[in-house]
């Protein structure tokens, strides 16, 4: 790499990264995945598929359709438990010597402490972060009005808390879009004690069949991602920048190192490029060297000055 | 070993209706290509459509691959339009291929539609592994789409041809097909093509004590094991995990370990 790395360095609430580019959780599988397209432990961190206390079978296929610029998916957190976590997927990640965001999911705010906890006993994470917003573990048919943690801010308060006792690691928040003000949550996860929010979790969605008039998803309804919800989450990273003193790590559409630079310029500290490791799995990758050109070609001598750097 | 390359298009031909063949240059890929892997295609270079479309490696040359495809949606639409001299990114190859086993008595390929795509590459290596070429059951809608049948024929294979119709051949199903060509416990089956098609196939297979290889066919947005989107369900729980990746797991699965009834059930939406 041709990067001068101490002008990529970022400080993601406590969290120092070498460059400000991770992956979202649930794209990236384990990190292991990827070995064999790039050297993972070159990314700011590597961001693992959300672990929870049991193995989770996920939903029934299909789990994806694609839409305009992106999909759907409703994979419903497949993963191999807390147990397998530790004792095959983080020894791969520290040999490499990657830095390693832990994404974590429960069902109550006990299970969510006692990830962390597990996690931060064992050295298996740099960092948590809490997934309060995957729209796909319920049954649309059955859940009625099923509501995602992250879309009240007196469940954020609460979660947040437990976890916050429960480790000294840098904790984020994982927020959903599906709501009517970001600032809202991401203020109630400031004020509980969160050192960052990802912004944003998927945008509920769905597609049907019109020839078989059945939905595309057995779940019927899937989060949305890739480079058509790039804007929306532009937005409400920029609209929690301005409120929020804690960071903030961009995410939603990133497709190259241009994308990456409009989330920084909105006031996100890091990124996390998600989908479109599915379409180039290096693209993480290309997208660290890319931030270091269009510093030079700037002139630019550290990318924290990107930061909120927007000219409006 | 796996490969992210922008391939040169070597020929591009309409075979039947919406159905396209396409030849690829890639010395690398076909070097590391076993029959029965697939690749991802990258049907344009822009964000829409965004997930590259899995193909499997139909046939492998020395210097390439070629693939055989239908036209089913905006992605395979637009990938028809490419035309030689242009490239087209390739990531492959990927998944597992055919196990290729000369000491098994008798190999019977069983194929239907585009299904077909899965078997000239793996016809060749068993005619070369065991000395002479395995029996094809080439079935599909209508004659028009019976594909590949010469290419089958060149390298020796006693083809078998059925239609739903009758336009050609026997107006069977494939799984009949099969049937009548009595496999025992010393044959070995290999099939690709629609789900139903593959639960009968694999039916008749067990019957008769015969093993029975399958090549599935799923969604995927990464193809390499991440995204866990391609997931059929297994009747085999590994590690407490009853769900296995059509990608890495697969895409060619033992039959006996396929939940056909969970898949169709769920495929019927």
């Amino acid at each position: 790499m041709t990067c001068d790395t101490a002008t990529l360095a970022v400080n993601l609430g406590g969290l120092r990264m070498k460059n400000p580019v991770t992956v979202a959780s649930g794209t990236f599988g384990y990190g292991e995945e990827f070995d064999r397209y790039f050297d993972v432990s070159l990314l700011g961190a590597v961001t693992t598929k959300s672990i929870s206390l049991k193995p989770r079978a996920g939903n029934k296929p299909p789990r994806l359709v694609e839409t305009p610029a992106g999909l759907l998916n409703a994979i419903g957190l497949q993963n191999v438990g807390i147990e397998r976590f530790l004792s095959q997927k983080v020894p791969y990640l520290r040999k490499r010597n990657a830095t390693i965001i832990a994404n974590i999911y429960g069902y109550s705010p006990e299970e969510y402490a006692e990830l962390a906890r597990r996690l931060e006993a064992e050295g298996a994470a740099d960092a948590i972060e809490a997934n309060l917003s995957c729209p796909n573990v319920h049954d649309a048919r059955t859940a009625k009005g099923a509501v995602l943690v992250s879309q009240s801010c007196e469940a954020i308060t609460v979660y947040t808390r437990a976890i916050r006792e429960a480790t000294r690691l840098p904790l984020y928040i994982k927020l959903t879009p599906n709501v009517m003000n970001i600032q809202e949550p991401a203020l109630a996860a400031e004020a509980a004690g969160a050192d960052g929010v990802c912004l944003i979790n998927t945008l509920l969605g769905m597609a049907i069949n019109p020839e078989t008039r059945k939905p595309r998803l057995a779940n019927i309804v899937g989060g949305l991602s890739g480079p058509a919800i790039r804007p929306v989450a532009v937005k409400m990273v920029w609209d929690a920048a301005r409120v929020l003193r804690i960071p903030i790590i961009g995410t939603g559409g990133i497709s190259g190192a241009a994308s990456a630079i409009e989330f920084l310029l909105a006031g996100a500290t890091a990124v996390s490029v998600g989908s479109m490791s599915f379409r180039r799995p290096d693209i993480a990758l290309r997208i660290v060297e890319g931030i270091a050109e269009y510093l030079k070609r700037h002139r630019i001598a550290d990318v924290n000055q990107l930061i909120g750097a927007m000219q409006a | 070993m796996r490969y992210i390359q922008d391939c040169e298009i070597v020929a591009h031909d309409l075979v039947a209706p919406d159905h396209w063949r396409m030849r690829l240059r890639s010395a690398d890929i076909a070097r590391a290509a076993q029959p029965g892997q697939f690749c991802m295609v990258e049907v344009v270079e822009t964000l829409y459509p965004f997930l590259r479309r899995p193909m499997c490696l139909s046939e492998i040359h020395d210097d390439g691959f070629t693939l055989l495809y239908k036209v089913e949606g905006e992605g395979t639409q637009l990938l028809s339009r490419r035309v030689p001299g242009q490239t087209c990114s390739i990531q492959g190859p990927l998944g597992n291929g055919f196990p290729i086993a000369p000491e098994v008595e008798r190999h019977i390929i069983v194929s239907g539609g585009i299904g077909v795509a899965a078997f000239p590459a793996l016809a060749r290596a068993l005619a070369d592994a065991c000395g002479r070429p395995p029996e094809v059951v080439l079935a599909a809608r209508t004659r028009d789409l019976l594909l590949c049948a010469d290419l089958f024929r060149s390298m020796g294979c006693t083809v078998h041809l059925a239609t739903d119709d009758g336009s050609a051949g026997e107006k069977a199903y494939a799984a009949q097909m099969l049937e009548r060509l009595a496999p025992g416990p010393g044959t070995r089956v290999y099939a690709c093509g629609p789900m139903i098609m593959m639960s009968t196939t694999a039916a008749v297979a067990a019957r008769a004590g015969a093993s029975c290889l399958v090549s599935l066919e799923a969604q995927m947005a990464c193809g390499d094991g991440a995204c866990l989107g391609c997931v059929v369900e297994s009747k085999v729980e590994r590690e407490g995990e009853k769900m296995v990746r059509v990608c890495v797991d697969g895409p060619v699965f033992d039959a006996a370990i396929i939940d056909w009834e969970a898949h169709n059930t769920a495929y019927d939406l």
